[in-house]
């Protein structure tokens, strides 16, 4: 199991980087397909998600600060948290539920159909043809999905501390950036990267291997919907103990 | 071991199978000529679908040989099995088309992928493959759009669209109703004589089967019962291909539920 998923990821990468070498080009049209199915499509949820995130940690983050009196922490504690893990993080929940289980649901509807075995019959690889398209997807529209929700992730906390908590809108601005480093912003990008590429391969393991029928469908969309949340969460804690200790 | 006489096309070599206990291929073994048509015929479940997955490569024989083109295949590597495919053309039971292709793109995919014709050049192969099954001005529907039988007939023109050597077809006339199913016997007919193509035609028609084979094998628990050309098949006293030729309910063909089978069934407790 862990080894075919193994093999289909280094194929897939594979295939992936070979325009860069020389090799066929991507199909720019399927991929856009699936940029827009993948990433456009999944826009006002991110979205939500994050500014209902962006309003909790700021009300919550206030609640412990007053009894400190240093309301003006919350500025830094919500642009950390968000650009560090709360915006990759929430963004990758999201994408995982409404796109990673779509590309497994689809592939394995394709397979169940025979399509899977057509394309290989006709010469075509399937790895190519649908994996490649969709993983890139992945691995493109998981770190603009998640620059949009941390923008909004960060507006929502502004708002909420202007109009509720009565912290100087010009102040919380300056905190906040006085509280981000450069490395911040990149660790939460690069772990929306590697997320992009778990979920992409993932989504599409478990879709190539369904067998038997309808019902092999459903299972194999609530297999890969649970071992992308693991695997994704796995990365998380494995990053952050890299960045931390680097 | 592996010389064979480059007449045939195709040959099969004492192919074996088992899914888990069940054998669904015993020592089938059977050859096909260039330019001939070969008719494997057989009930429901018999494993004629089986059989050909095993010939494309899609699934690996437990024991025996496979030769296209006195290649053997059963060995072959991914990379290998590609290079085999580009010569043989495949109609799947379903159809199997891309649903979220057009039915025009669908016929336009191996054409494109193989090669680097132009998108013009290939909708002009698209429009000459599509009228050869009828089914020309359909190219901007999408597969669910359009019925069984004319997926199907997508799935013929999407087959042929390489002009392969040989051609594989899982109940091509499933689902067509008489005068398309003497278009399509008509167009292999035509296909083979004209083209030189060879073709494996899974059939349960029997005119069908008959008006376009020149040789037949009839498959029964997973074994070849019968072979020979449509005469000796027809003149074959084997009670078994007799039954299956008539369409007789009365036979040595095991009923899969028999009245008291189906009563026993449903008084047992589990
Ligand atoms: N992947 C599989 N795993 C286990 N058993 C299978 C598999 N594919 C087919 N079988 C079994 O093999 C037997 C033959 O199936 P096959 O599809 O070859 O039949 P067929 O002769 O094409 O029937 P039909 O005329 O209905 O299409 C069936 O009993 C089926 O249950
Ligand atoms: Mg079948």
């Amino acid at each position: 199991m862990l080894f075919a998923y193994a093999q289909l990821s280094l194929r897939a990468f594979a295939a992936l980087f070979a325009p860069l070498f020389g090799g066929k080009r991507w199909r720019l049209s399927a991929l856009f397909t699936q940029m827009v199915n993948i990433g456009v499509a999944s826009m006002p949820t991110v979205a939500m998600a994050n500014f209902l995130l962006g309003i909790v940690l700021a009300i919550q983050g206030a609640g412990q600060f007053q009894k400190l009196g240093a309301t003006d922490l919350v500025a830094s504690l919500v642009a950390f948290s968000i650009l560090r893990e709360i915006g990759p993080l929430i963004t990758a929940v999201i994408v995982i539920g409404r796109s990673g289980s779509s590309i497994t649901a689809e592939l394995g509807t394709m397979k169940v159909a025979e399509e899977i075995e057509a394309l290989n019959v006709m010469g075509i690889d399937p790895v190519k043809f649908l994996v490649v398209p969709r993983l890139l997807a992945m691995i493109i529209m998981m770190p603009v999905l998640t620059v949009l929700g941390e923008g909004v992730g960060l507006f929502a906390g502004w708002l909420i501390s202007v109009t509720s908590l009565h912290l100087n809108p010009i102040f919380y601005v300056t905190n906040s950036i006085a509280a981000v480093e450069q490395k911040d912003l990149f660790t939460g990008l690069l772990k929306a990267l590697v997320f992009g590429g778990v979920v992409g391969t993932v989504g599409c393991f478990y879709g190539i291997q369904v067998e038997g029928g309808a019902e092999g469908v459903g299972k194999a969309t609530t297999k890969s919907v649970v071992t992308s949340l693991t695997s994704m969460l796995a990365a998380d804690a494995l990053l952050t103990t890299l960045i931390y200790f680097t | 071991m592996s010389e064979t006489n480059d007449d045939y096309i195709l040959e099969v070599r004492n192919l074996c199978r088992k899914f888990g206990s069940r054998k669904i291929l015993t020592d089938v073994s059977f050859k096909l000529k260039r330019g001939e048509i070969l008719i494997i015929m057989g009930g429901s479940g018999c494993g004629k679908s089986t059989l050909l997955r095993h010939i494309i490569g899609s699934l690996k024989p437990d024991s025996g040989e496979i030769f296209i083109g006195g290649q053997e295949i059963t060995k072959l590597d991914d990379r290998g099995m590609a290079k085999v495919r580009k010569r043989f053309g495949m109609l799947f039971q379903t159809g199997a088309l891309f649903n979220s292709l057009t039915v025009g793109d669908n016929v336009a995919l191996p054409i494109l992928e193989s090669s680097d014709v132009s998108s013009s050049i290939a909708e002009l192969v698209v429009k000459l493959k599509l009228e050869l099954v009828g089914l020309t001005g359909f190219e901007h529907l999408k597969p669910a759009e359009i019925s069984g039988g004319m997926k199907k007939r997508v799935g013929l023109a999407r087959a042929l669209a390489l002009d392969p050597e040989l051609l594989f077809c899982d109940e091509p006339t499933a689902g067509l109703d008489p005068v398309m199913t003497s278009v399509i016997d008509t167009l292999t007919v035509d296909l083979t004589k004209k083209l030189g193509l060879s073709a494996v035609v899974v059939t349960h028609d029997m005119t069908s089967a008959f008006r376009i084979g020149t040789q037949m094998i009839m498959l029964f628990e997973g074994r070849v019962i019968a072979q020979g050309t449509p005469e000796e098949i027809r003149n074959n006293p084997d009670p078994i291909l007799r039954q299956f030729i008539n369409g007789d309910a009365d036979g040595p063909i095991p009923l899969k539920l028999s009245k008291d089978d189906y009563l026993k069934r449903l008084m047992q407790v589990e």
